[in-house]
């Protein structure tokens, strides 16, 4: 007997020979009864007239319904991209650093997530993530800031001279064009100097000019003088404090005949450019002039 | 060139396919009401895609649309199918032995039916109720005309099985 001979065999497709065969088996009669009754079988009603105006109605109506929905579904989809955009971006945005700058003659605090304290001093720029504070305490620095750091997580400073870790002190960075100084005024701070790693303990600096590192003491439990309005130099060159000179006072230095790499201790006020000028010339035996946003620096040729 | 689009040429495809598009997706879920979704539901789609489905293709494309509209969705329910009243004549020749037989035999048949697989009960019922060649069957369901004839085979096969005690 053929492959499927049941399925033929409804199709009257059987030979003869298998027809005659089939018939003789057992099965033949039940499958004949079955034959006979399906073909009686009937499907529930449908009237097709009545699905067609059914569909001409729908239609019709759906075809109302979708001008009508149309400038609305625009409406949405405008409303859906420009909704994707706006979290998009906020997310980006949150995720993006947050950063504050401040010009010269101009010192700024800010306080971070976890009320740690930076006073920026003038011309610097300090850059964190706000949302990822709590996993990563993590500040760039290019200029000088005063931190007081709370105690929590290693709390990171990385500028582009060294990095500095902390676990919670009040410390003072400095990173200006070869002139990197990190000061640490309560608890301990961990400098990383390109290969060489410094444990500070309160009340020491660590200073490196032009490559060369120096240590330095400081008082305890003290401030750097910027935050009170004075700068103060310890065998600093010259050149250092004209530019911090310029920063704090928006002002710009030149010099005629002055070597610049004199080292100047002292300090000057941020506030009184006079007494400031003063402060620097009188102990270098140095003259100036000012005029304007211009300050001369000069040594009166004392024949 | 002819348009499923054209109101004429939509209306005769409907006309001609829209009861066996019911029965199709009655036989495979035994829901009337799901049925006649699908029918407007499979229609409602050709007419939005008229443009890009010729007349010839038409067919396949409502009975894919009919049938991929519950795949998957929908749990067969009981196919209830009457039988056509053609003993109602000589209904005082039989005796009521044989009536009960008959009765016992259909309600066998009926069960039978709804015990088959989705498949081989679409099958046999397109051919036998509604008379699909296999060929036809095989079309819409995207198969090849043996696999058409196996499954009225098994299907076949399993219902004198279960009608007999097998």
């Amino acid at each position: 007997m053929q492959e499927n001979y049941l399925a033929k065999w409804l199709n009257d497709e059987l030979t003869e020979e298998e027809l005659l065969e089939f018939k003789k088996s057992d099965e033949y009669a039940s499958y004949n009864k079955i034959k006979e009754a399906t073909k009686h079988l009937k499907a529930p009603k449908f009237d097709v007239e009545k699905a067609y105006e059914d569909f001409k109605n729908a239609s019709l109506t759906k075809e109302t319904k979708v001008i009508a929905l149309n400038p609305f579904k625009g409406f949405i989809r405008v409303a859906a991209a420009i909704a994707i955009l706006l979290t998009g971006s906020y997310f980006f945005i949150n995720s993006l650093d947050q950063s504050y700058t401040t010009q010269n003659a101009e010192i700024t605090e800010v306080v971070l997530p976890d009320n740690s304290e930076i006073i920026l001093n003038a011309d610097s720029k300090i850059t964190f993530n706000e949302k990822k504070w709590n996993e990563k305490r993590n500040v760039t620095l290019d200029g000088e800031a005063f931190f007081k750091v709370a105690k929590g997580e290693k709390f990171t400073v990385a500028t582009d001279a060294g990095t500095i870790a902390v676990l919670g002190t009040q410390f003072n960075v400095e990173n200006r064009d070869g002139f990197f100084e990190v000061t640490c005024y309560e608890g301990l701070v961990s400098v990383s100097y390109k290969n060489t790693e410094r444990k500070l303990p309160a009340g020491t600096s660590f200073i490196v000019i032009n490559g060369e590192i120096m240590d330095d003491t400081v008082l305890k439990n003290g401030q750097p003088s910027w935050v009170n309005n004075e700068s103060s130099f310890k065998s600093i060159p010259l050149k250092y404090v004209f530019a911090e000179l310029e920063r704090q006072f928006n002002v710009k230095v030149k010099t005629e005949n002055v070597d610049i790499e004199q080292l100047f201790t002292g300090t000057f006020s941020n506030t009184a450019i006079k007494i400031a000028l003063e402060s620097i010339s009188t102990p270098s035996k140095i003259s100036y002039t000012l005029e304007g946003d211009n300050v001369l620096f000069y040594v009166k040729n004392t024949p | 060139m002819s348009n499923v689009c054209e109101e004429q040429i939509f209306s005769s495809v409907f006309k001609a396919n829209s009861k066996t598009v019911f029965n199709y997706i009655y036989y495979k879920f035994g829901n009337e009401e799901k049925a006649n979704d699908a029918v407007q539901e499979a229609f409602v789609k050709l007419w939005e895609n008229c443009a890009k489905v010729s007349p010839e293709k038409a067919k396949a494309y409502i009975y894919t649309v009919a049938n991929n509209l519950y795949l998957n969705v929908i749990k067969a329910e009981k196919v209830r199918l009457k039988y056509a009243d053609i003993h109602s004549k000589s209904t005082s020749n039989e005796s009521p032995e044989f009536i009960l037989e008959e009765k016992e035999f259909k309600d066998k048949l009926d069960n039978a039916l709804n015990d088959l697989p989705d498949n081989q009960r679409t099958t046999f019922l397109l051919n036998r109720i509604d008379g699909k060649k296999y060929a036809e069957i095989a079309k819409m369901e995207g198969v090849s005309v043996k696999a058409i004839e196996k499954r009225m085979h098994l299907a076949l096969k399993s219902l004198r099985e279960k009608i007999d005690g097998i």
